[in-house]
């Protein structure tokens, strides 16, 4: 894709108004206060009213939290399925696709015959939120969370995850499954490698 | 001098006190970042609380004046101990003793005795306040020499360098009007404006802009702010004060602002005068509660409309504040000596021309 530069001209030559520097200081002066007045009458109706009114973006964070976009990417979580067991194959393909190999697998078979993972380790540590297990995994057994919060830990080892603390519900996954599905699954948003690359 | 002006004049440096270091000093601490964030879309400190009430941001000026009280007071190796402790303190009187000539009030009689609401009525009060203000100078300059520091230095020098040029052409903005009014004593200037069409803004506002803009460059805050350019200098005179005396500087300039806004309040916006309504008529306004109580009400409106002005006009710095961007140095010494001073000295001549054929005439 090409680039779009905007080129800025460097050489301007200001009109004797704007080298009198007073009117165009005083414009100056007027968006600032524009700006000061619309978000003083905003924050006033919020103490009023409650409602946002106002240009103001910033979250009150620990009170309120941001709203988390579907194809956000949090902490990888493994789906457990309606039946209560994980979907997860232990193929492997995660492990192998994961960059900083943060993923460590031991996997083992039941009695059916199925193949499951005994041990799932995730090392929270290390993961860079990539999303790479996620589309390498055929089973969608491993997605992107939408968990952001209390991430950090003072000790490493507190966030070295294992099986039990990744399994979520498949219901509490399904925006972010629905995300992937459209973003790997449907031909049209497919990346398709034209001839341009 | 009798026991009554005696407790008169304390009372009346008390309130100034009052205003100026008790309310103005922490309320402008707050409202330069309450203005500041709700100006660039943001909201500003408003986490410190008291027992789970923020008041808007209010309690920051506290925390931080307990904070600062009991931080460590550091001198660097090699500073020159005595200029180092005395260089804040040089820099915070000027700027309070600068207010005693302004008059924030008229003169009233309440029960027999005469009350005129200004600490010193000086004859010289115009010229009292630049020799005062050519005072805040040293504070500085010693700040940045006493320091043993190359950036505190360059602050001083440049400070120096600046507030020389710039009270020139302050004295000389305000020349004009000093021959309009036919007066050097503030408290004259003020009841001059008694009348809304001798005001000194309506005949005068090319010198208010010049006024205005020689006051901030005399107070080093953005856009002259080159003296303690915190890109360049780091914070260049201060660079080295921590503790109170770090916010001694910070009152100077909070108080010096005050005193800007009461020296344009006093010659350009008419004191403590309402508009359209001059003294008398004030006071005959409440003259239903007896002579003695409607001048304390006529008294009471004149301190309020005077510090509703004031109040104005430091809203007005404080824009100019956050709006202009920082002058280069070579920036700020040609405007001052090549744009602000020609220009005063044109206003000058203009106003006595005006005199002389009469459009303008003096009050």
């Amino acid at each position: 894709m090409a680039i779009t530069v905007k080129k800025v001209d460097r050489n301007v030559t200001m009109t004797l108004w704007e080298r009198s520097y007073i009117p165009e200081m005083t414009r100056g002066m007027i968006i600032t206060m524009k700006h000061f007045v619309v978000n003083l009458a905003g924050l006033a109706l919020e103490v009023v009213g409650g409602k946002r009114h106002r240009k103001i973006m910033t979250i009150y964070y620990p009170e309120e939290n941001p709203v988390i976009p579907p194809a956000y990417r949090g902490r990888p979580a493994l789906v457990r399925a309606e039946n209560g067991q994980e979907k997860c194959v232990a193929c492997g393909l995660c492990e192998v696709a994961c960059p900083p190999r943060c993923i460590s697998i031991v996997g083992g078979e039941r009695e059916n015959g199925e193949r499951y993972p005994v041990s799932y380790t995730l090392d929270g540590s290390r993961c860079i939120f990539c999303g790479l297990c996620e589309e390498a995994c055929p089973k969608e057994a491993i997605v992107m969370s939408h968990d952001w919060k209390n991430l950090c830990e003072h000790d490493r080892s507190k966030m070295i995850y294992d099986k039990e603390t990744l399994l979520y519900p498949e219901r509490n996954l399904k925006k972010r499954l629905n995300v992937i599905r459209e973003k790997y699954f449907n031909a049209k948003l497919y990346h398709k490698p034209s001839e341009k690359d | 001098m009798g026991i009554a002006e005696m407790i008169e004049t304390i009372v009346k440096i008390g309130f100034i006190i009052g205003l100026t270091i008790g309310f103005f000093a922490p309320m402008l601490a707050w409202v330069e970042r309450k203005q500041s964030a709700v100006m660039q879309d943001r909201i500003g400190a408003n986490r410190a609380d008291f027992f789970g009430f923020t008041v808007i941001g209010l309690l920051h000026s506290l925390a931080d004046a307990i904070k600062l009280i009991f931080k460590e007071d550091f001198i660097p190796r090699g500073a020159e101990r005595a200029l180092h402790t005395l260089a804040p303190v040089i820099a915070v009187i000027p700027s309070l003793i600068a207010f005693a000539v302004i008059p924030f009030g008229g003169k009233y009689t309440l029960w027999g005795h005469e009350v005129n609401l200004v600490i010193a009525d000086l004859d010289v009060g115009v010229l009292y306040v630049f020799a005062i203000s050519s005072l805040a100078t040293y504070g500085v300059v010693i700040a940045g020499w006493a320091s043993n520091n190359n950036w505190s230095l360059l602050g001083g020098l440049r400070a120096s360098a600046q507030m020389f040029s710039y009270e020139v052409a302050m004295g000389l903005t305000v020349i004009g009007l000093i021959m309009f009014y036919q007066s050097l004593s503030m408290v004259d200037i003020v009841a001059k404006q008694d009348n809304f069409f001798h005001w000194g803004i309506i005949w005068h506002w090319p010198a208010f802009v010049l006024f205005l803009a020689c006051a901030v460059a005399e107070n080093k805050r953005v856009p002259f702010d080159a003296p303690e350019a915190e890109a360049e200098l780091v914070a260049g005179y201060f660079t080295e004060y921590s503790g109170m005396k770090f916010v001694m500087f910070w009152t100077a300039e909070f108080i010096e602002m005050v005193t800007i806004a009461g020296l344009c309040v006093a010659l350009f916006f008419g004191g403590h005068h309402v508009p359209f309504i001059t003294d008398a008529e004030l006071a005959g306004g409440f003259s239903f509660l007896g002579p003695n109580v409607s001048n304390l009400v006529a008294m009471l409106i004149g301190v309020g409309v005077f510090i509703f002005k004031l109040v104005a006009l430091l809203i007005l710095q404080m824009t100019i504040r956050w709006t202009m961007p920082r002058f280069r140095y070579d920036q700020i010494m040609k405007l001052g000596w090549k744009m602000i001073l020609p220009l005063s000295l044109t206003w000058i001549f203009i106003v006595g021309v005006g005199i002389l054929t009469g459009v303008m005439p003096s009050p």
